[in-house]
Parts: C-alpha cells; structure tokens; sequence
C-alpha cells in the first residue's frame, strides 16, 4: 500500500515543474466509484491510498495528468494548421460564439458526444503515456509496473456487446496489451483499431492525431451493435504487430453507417477507467450547460440508484442522447458533489471572477492590494481596500500609566536586553577620526601624504557604529470583534478583555522602545470585506510619541473581523519607505485570519486554506521586500493554521492571554537580534511559560 | 570536446549565441557604446563578454589583452577602480586600477554585478560613459583619455531577491541593454555537452531537467538552476557519479533546505534519470 500522506506539497510542485501550471491535490477515499472524482483545471482528486506494485505511483498519477496539460490536450484547435490529412478534410469549423472550449465542440460534432469522448480519452491516454514514458525515462519503471497492474484487473472482455467489447480493447490497448481474445466477426475491426492507434505512439503524434484517430475510430465502434453478442469463434489478435495498410483504403465517413438497434441507448458505452489516469470530467467537457455532453456526463457520472426502476433511467438516458432534459424534474439525478462552484469549466481557469471588480484607491488614506488566491494559482489584482483611519481619541493616557504601573518590573530587563543586543544594522564606518581599529587604506594614503608632503588626514581608523534608529517596526494589532472577550478574572481583578491585553502589551514595550530608540509604528486592523480593510493608526513609524498618541491607543475599539493578507502587505508597504536597515513587523492576534469573503467563493470548508495562503503569501513578499514579520496569537489552535503560514521560527503561540506582555516583549527582543532562527533560540516557544491554574495538569507535569 | 562540430578555434572561449545578442554587441561596439548586460545568474553573461572580446581583439589583431574583469562587491572603493598611490622604499608610485589600465590600452572593461558595488563608486563611470569618455583621476589631479578602442560592459541580475539595491537611474540611463535568459533546451544541451564533455542524451536530459526546474522559479519556490550548474551536474557524470547522485548534489541541494521542495525536485530528477 502507498498512501498520499505527507506528498500533498511535493506532488503539486513535481506537477508543476512538469507542465508549468499550479494544482492542488486532493486525497478521496470514498472508492465506490471511480467516474465521481474528475479533475478539474486546478485540482487533482487522487486516492488517499493505493494498493500498488510501485511506491511512486503517485508520481505516475501526477506526470500522467501533467503530460495532458504539457502535450496539449485541453488546447484543441479545430481553426489550426492540422498535419492530419484526414481531419483536415472532416474538421467542423469552430464556433467562435460559443463558449465551449474546442475540444468539447469537438465531441459535438461527433453522433454520439459521450462514445466519442470514451474514445478520444482512450487514444489520448495512449498519447500521452508513450509520452511521458518517452521523456521521463526515470519513471519509466514505476510508469510500466502502473500500466500492469492495470491491464491485469481489467474487466473481462468475454459476454459484453460488440461496441463496448471493442472499446474496452481499445482501453486494453491504451494500457499496452499485446494480445487480446475476440470474437471472430470483431477480429478485422479490433485489427484496424490497433493499426490507427500505433502513430499516436510517436513523439510526432498531436493532440490532432488523436483527433484523427478518434474520429476514425469512433466510425468503427459506431457501426457495431452495443446489444447481443459477437459471432465467430474466439481469435487471439496481436496488438503490436500492426498492418498499416489497413488503413488506406478507410471510406470512414462520419456515422454513415451507424447502428442503432433498438434498446442500444440503454446500454450506453461505459468503459471502466484506468485508476492511475484522470477521469473524464469538466476538463475534458467545460462548462457550457448548454452543451449536450455536460448533460451526459453528469448522466454518465451519476451511478444509477438502485432501485429506481429502469425506465426512468431508460427515459433520462434517451433525453440526454436527444438533447432533452428537464432540469426541474426531481427525479434527476443529482451532479456528483465535485467539482466545486469554482473550477469547472473549460480548461482556462483565467475568467471565473471576472463577474467581480476591481477596487480603486478613492481618496486619500485608501490603498489596494492583490490578494492571492491559491485554488486559481494567482493573484486577483486590485482586490482589498485598505483604508487608514485614526482612532475616535479615547479618555486619555490612563491606559499607558496603569500598564506601566502593572509591568514596572518588566521594564528595566527589557530595556537592558534591548540595548545588549547589537540590532543587525551595524554599519562599519571608514576614514572616521576616531574607532575600534585602523582603516588600512587611509593608513596608507596618510603615510602618501606624508612623503609626499601634503598634509596627511587624521581619519584613519574604522568604527562600528550602531545607529540610534536602525530599527523599525510596525505593530499590527487584531481589532476584531472576538478581541472583545473578556477574561478569565481572579478575585479582585477588574475583568479584561484580550484587546486591553494586546494594549497593554504594546503600551509596555513603547516605553522601552522610546528608551533604546527603535522607530515604531503602532496600527490597529479589522474590516467587513474585502472592499473595506479599515487600517486604525495610533502612530506613525516616524511620528513622535505624544500625548495624542496615547489617547488614540486607548480609543481603540473591537470591530468585525480579521482579513491579515492586505493588513502585511499594507504595513510592508509603509515600512519600505522607512530607511532603517532592520524592519520588522510584529502581528498580534487573537485567531485565525477570517473574513465575509475571504475564500467563501470556494465554499465553507475552504476558507481557513484560503485565508492562510493568502496570509502566508503577504508573510513571504514582506520577506521579499526585506520587512521581517513575526506572529503572536492567544488563539490555543493557532499552532494548526501559523505552522502552515509561515515557518516555526517566525511565530509564537501564548497560552494565557495575560502573558502577552512579557512574550511581546520577548519576541521583539528576539525578532530584533536578527533573523527568525534567532528568535527561535532567544525566546523559547509556548511550552516555556504556562500559567498555573488555566491549564493544571499540563502545567503540573512541567517543571516551572 | 567530444564533438568536433562544436569545437571553437584555439583558445576562444565557447559561446552558442541565442539570439542576436553577437550582432548587437558588434554594432554597439561598432559605436562604442556602453553596455548593460541584464540576466538571470549563471546563464552566461560572463562567458559571452570573454567571447565577444576574444573576437573583437582577433579583428583588431592587437597586442593588448582584451578583456579587464572586475567583480564587483560592497566595499569596493573608487581607488579600488581608478588606482592608488602606494609605498615605496624611497617615496611613492601611483598604481594603476584595472579601470584605469583597461581605459589606458583600449580593453574592453566588465564590471560583473555592478550594484552590487556602492552607488558612490559607479560614479566613476559617469564621465567614461557618455560622449566625454574620460576618467578623471583624482588623485592625480589629471583626466585620462580612454582609448579608442576602450569600452565599458557592466552585467546586472535583476531578479536577485535578497538585495534591495538597484541601478541608480542615472547610471542605468547610460548604458544599451541586452537581455539574457537561460538558454532553449536544444542550444542549452550544446552548452552542456560542450562544456562538461558528457554524452550528448546526458545532456539533453539534463536541459529538459532544468527547464522543467525553472518552471517552479516562477512560483518563486526555488531559484532555477543556471546553466552553470547543469554543467556541473554534467561534470560529476563524466567523472562517473550516476546522473541522479550528480543532481542531486549539484541540483537538488541547491534549491534550499525545504524538504517538500527537495522532495519534489528529486522526484523530477528521478523521473527524468533512471539511474
């Protein structure tokens, strides 16, 4: 057994350097029938365990899949210059008003739309295996050992009707087959099958090609019955050695001699699918509703309820090859719960949010950022309204007082720890009149000076200098409405919300960083969507500390919710016009980033992925840029969702709400003595503090 | 080496050109125009100036070396462009920097990863790199004339992600750019057969590989392997490493310590090699 566990990252990635696009993989384990996980254009539904003779059958899957987007099969085009003599002459032109990609208006044309796909995946699945076999030698091996195991748990071919008997030796001979066992009146139509497919083989081979040999074989499949059975004792046909010439003389012309007997509709050819290849699904067949095929296909996707009589699915099955479906009618089956809202549709993937807009900066104060969207692999320009607000001024600077009151203790250790450690913005100075050591060069153009008998400078030796303001910073604090909770309290103790704790906390550490003169800016941040991320200003990176500064913090208020990707892009952007060598950014929160339409469009179950991978792309370009930003959280499960927004080093849980003072002031200590992996040594994680009473046994079974 | 088609004359470096990058730089050194040469690392920028200069001192058939290479870093000083005076037994000599002795014979001067030098020492340029072509020299309170045949090349990554540092605009605004990128996998497979003297379908894989490995660049996941390092890879064959240990450690450890990356980089690797 292998399983996709713990490949979920490295599969995507193999995939995209591959065929150069974007993916995510998503494991199923309901196994009861196979046609219900298709792919779609961003995602790849893989079985979350496989019983395998290869250990890298995932990669298979995944360069089997990677291949159809490399070697073009979604990018039929029926308007180009074709080197296929036979499809040239046949090609329906396309239809430039539809908004049905080619290849499904490529099925249309064809009598029998859902035939015709079973036979193009089939012939393209040959195509796009010799394919990958042919490029990618190394797995070629595991690629061999898939294909076995395939062709071995194939159904048996013996009792099923003339049209889906062949289609499934076309299947067969997709997977590789040498041989196959047939009725004797099907050997010649098996024969000419083999030969058609042989050139799909070779690396000259189209997407075209296997247009072509679609079309020829689709004339082949369609003149047989798909009742009854075949005549003629059973023959072993060779597979490999084809006879090409029996192609010359093809009168194939479209369905010509079609048959259709009666209860054929029924019986619609279902061939079983391959496990390792993606099943027919939205890619293959878009999303025009209009369109016949997407019909069938969800007829043909829907396994048919037990029990629910065969007429009417005889009914439906004869609506759909009609053309007619009531999409009122409630006995209609329901689509497979795949794909989601978002990602059928033909293979573009470039146009489903084109219904929404993009914002515009307005007014002064106003910003617009990208968002990322990580199921469509891009950013969505122009898509989240900051605005920068200042605070209604609260009652005064009482706030500040009481907090340093309260953490006076704290203070002079901060400070201290503060002013030891050299932040990494020293600059070394040369030519100073004085320093630590010698500046060689002006050492030696002194003692010039000198021979030469012009007055030598006294500048000669280098400093290291360590600038007062080499550091800023800005603080982000979490104003949304969960910040409004209150606290556990202890008797005696007026009741605190966490909000007041995060106050505090920045309270604090402003008056140690006034003392060592770090430059910092102090922000508040919630919204109500995307089109208002409300950005409250308490002070300016560059603003000196005031009074109004003090009366702003305390006016600070709980307000909705937590959109944290524009709110690092925002303050990443601010803190790039500051000239300090070191900047850094430090959020506090109480939970995780969330917002009215922050990844809803994907569905409920999404919007924690969507908003951490928003949030962690801000995280990285604000690394790009050279701002360095860490994370606090009071949220107990913001282990779960940080470790996937950014690494270990670069955020710190708190267990206690009321420890957020000393551990914003130790991991700014850390943050500031440089990189992340400093952080991680100077401030120990969350196990290192735990409040006795909140969490007893845990914090009963450590040593204080 | 191995193949005879690819040989080059004795002792010019071996450059395949790309696109019409040869005929640009002729024409602009035709006119003596300074030029910028922008480009990812490693994808021969370096090797295209030693090429270029090689040919141009062949047609000139002078005696003077062609080529005068100045890698640039953060602490390096006008002096230590322009030249210096220094200490001799009974007084002082003026040494002459490689941008002064390049100006003085008429050699074609290439400051690799020019901003990578501070933006006070590029300066220095200014006056060589328009109609003037004059190196003031300070401390010697003269003006040199730059040789006719004297031109200046400097090379430029812009992609490159730690630094914050850019070309001043009026430094960038004196030179011609040419642009590189890595080269198409047929012409890169040359590049790599040639140079690291592995079999041709070595080769050829090895620039399939990289292509494919750029292709995660663009999610900014992993950096590309430049061209040089596939001829490093294709370098560890030929001395008998198995293709896959080969990129392994010249590839796959290059793109950084996450294992997920690492993970979906061998996995390239070993879907490509077999061995």
């Amino acid at each position: 057994m292998t399983g996709l566990r713990g490949l979920e990252r490295s599969l995507p990635l193999f995939y995209r350097a591959i065929c150069g696009r974007g993916c995510v993989v998503v494991p199923y384990d309901d196994d009861a029938h196979d046609r219900q996980h298709p792919d779609t254009a961003t995602t790849v539904r893989l079985p979350s365990r496989v019983d395998s003779p290869t250990d890298r059958w995932y990669q298979v899957a995944m360069a089997h899949r990677a291949m159809h987007t490399e070697l073009g099969t979604f990018a039929l085009r029926l308007d180009g210059e074709l080197p296929e003599p036979f499809f040239r002459r046949l090609r329906p032109l396309p239809d430039d008003g539809s908004q049905a990609s080619h290849l499904e208006q490529f099925f249309g044309h064809l009598s029998r739309p859902a035939l015709a796909l079973e036979v193009f995946v089939a012939l393209e699945d040959l195509r796009v295996d010799a394919a990958a076999r042919r490029l990618l030698p190394g797995l070629r091996a595991a690629y061999d050992a898939a294909r076995a195991q395939a062709l071995a748990t194939r159904p048996e071919l013996a009792g099923r009707p003339p049209r889906s008997g062949v289609g499934e030796v076309l299947v067969r001979i997709s997977l590789g087959a040498e041989a196959v066992t047939v009725a004797g009146s099907l050997v010649p139509v098996v024969a000419r099958l083999a030969a058609l497919a042989a050139p799909l083989g070779t690396p000259e081979a189209t997407v075209e090609s296997t247009a072509e040999a679609t079309v020829r074989a689709f004339g082949l499949l369609a003149r047989l019955p798909n009742v009854g059975e075949a005549e003629g004792p059973a023959r072993e046909v060779d597979l490999v050695a084809v006879d090409s010439g029996l192609l010359e003389h093809e009168d194939d012309r479209l369905g010509s001699t079609e048959v259709r007997l009666e209860g054929d509709e029924l019986f619609d050819v279902r061939l079983a699918p391959v496990r390792y290849r993606d099943t027919p699904g939205p890619r293959y067949l878009g999303q025009s509703a209009s369109g016949m095929p997407m019909r069938e296909a969800i007829l043909r996707l829907t396994p048919a309820e037990p029990g629910s009589g065969g007429e009417a699915i005889q009914q439906q099955a004869q609506d759909a090859e009609s053309g007619h479906v009531d999409v009122s009618d409630p006995s209609r089956p329901a689509p497979p719960p795949e794909p989601l809202p978002h990602d059928h549709g033909p293979d573009l993937g470039s146009h489903h949010h084109a219904a929404q807009g993009v914002l515009h900066a307005q007014h002064r104060g106003e910003f617009v950022y990208p968002e990322w969207d990580h199921r469509a692999d891009r950013y969505l320009s122009h898509w989240c309204l900051v605005r920068e607000q200042h605070p209604r001024p609260g009652r005064g600077d009482r706030l500040h007082r009481e907090t340093l009151t309260r953490y006076r203790h704290l203070l002079p250790l901060l400070t201290a720890q503060l002013e030891r450690v050299a932040p990494a913005g020293v600059r070394r100075l040369r030519r100073m009149p004085y320093g630590d050591d010698l500046d060689f060069d002006a050492c030696l153009e002194a003692m010039v000076d000198l021979r030469t008998g012009a007055a030598p400078s006294e500048a000669v030796h280098a400093a290291s200098v360590r600038d007062r303001r080499d550091v800023a910073v800005a603080f982000a604090l979490d104003l949304s409405s969960s910040t409004a909770e209150r606290l556990p309290v202890a008797a005696g103790e007026p009741a605190r919300r966490i909000l007041d704790l995060e106050l505090e906390a920045v309270s604090l550490l402003m008056e140690a960083l006034e003392r060592v003169g770090d430059a910092y800016g102090i922000y508040g941040f919630s919204g109500t969507g995307r089109e208002d991320v409300r950005v409250q200003v308490v002070k300016e990176i560059d603003e000196a500390r005031g009074i109004r500064v003090l009366h702003r913090l305390d006016g600070l208020k709980p307000h909705h919710t937590t959109r944290m990707g524009p709110v690092v892009r925002h303050l990443t952007h601010r803190l790039k016009q500051h000239e300090a060598p070191t900047k850094l950014l430090v959020v506090l929160s109480d939970g995780r980033p969330f917002d009215l339409d922050y990844g809803q469009q994907y569905g409920e179950d999404r919007v924690l992925d969507y908003a951490v991978a928003d949030t962690a792309r801000s995280l990285d370009e604000a690394r790009a840029d050279g701002v360095n930003p860490y994370l606090l959280t009071v949220d107990p499960a913001g282990d779960d969702y940080l470790r996937r927004m950014c690494g270990t080093d670069w955020y710190r849980v708190i267990d206690d709400a009321r420890d957020l003072p000393a551990a914003l002031a130790r991991l700014y200590v850390a943050a500031r003595a440089g990189s992340g992996r400093a952080a991680a040594t100077a401030a120990p994680g969350r196990s290192s503090r735990r409040t006795p009473g909140r969490s007893g046994a845990a914090a009963a079974a450590r040593p204080a | 080496m191995t193949e005879p088609a690819l040989a080059s004359e004795a002792g010019a470096p071996f450059y395949l050109p790309t696109g019409d990058e040869v005929e640009l730089f002729r024409a602009a050194y035709a006119g003596r125009l300074p030029m910028l040469l922008k480009g990812p690392t490693g994808c021969g920028k370096t090797r295209f100036v030693e090429y270029m200069a090689w040919e141009v001192a062949k047609e000139a058939a002078a005696s003077r070396p062609p080529l005068v290479t100045i890698t640039c870093h953060d602490d390096l000083t006008s002096a230590d462009l322009v030249g210096r005076h220094l200490l001799s037994a009974d007084g002082t000599t003026w040494s002459d920097g490689p941008l002064t002795t390049a100006v003085r014979q008429g050699s074609i001067c290439y400051l690799d990863e020019v901003v990578e030098a501070r933006k006070d020492t590029t300066v220095v340029l200014h006056a060589l790199t328009d109609h003037r072509r004059i190196l003031p020299i300070e401390r010697l309170g003269t003006t040199l004339a730059a040789h006719p045949d004297f031109l200046l090349v400097v090379s430029y990554n812009p992609g490159y992600q730690a630094s914050t540092k850019d070309l001043k605009p009026s430094t960038r605004q004196r030179f011609v750019a040419i642009e590189f990128g890595y080269p198409p996998p047929e012409a890169e497979a040359r590049i790599i057969a040639h140079e690291s003297g592995v079999r041709v379908d070595v080769a050829e894989s090895l620039a399939y590989l990289g292509s494919r490995l750029r292709r995660l660049d663009e999610i900014d996941v992993v950096e590309g392997p430049s061209t040089r390092l596939l001829v490093y890879a294709g370098e560890l064959v030929r001395q008998g490493v198995s293709p896959r240990r080969a990129c392994d450690v010249a590839l796959v450890q290059a793109t950084g310590d996450d294992e997920d990356v690492q993970a979906a980089v061998r996995g390239v690797v070993e879907a490509v090699f077999d061995s």
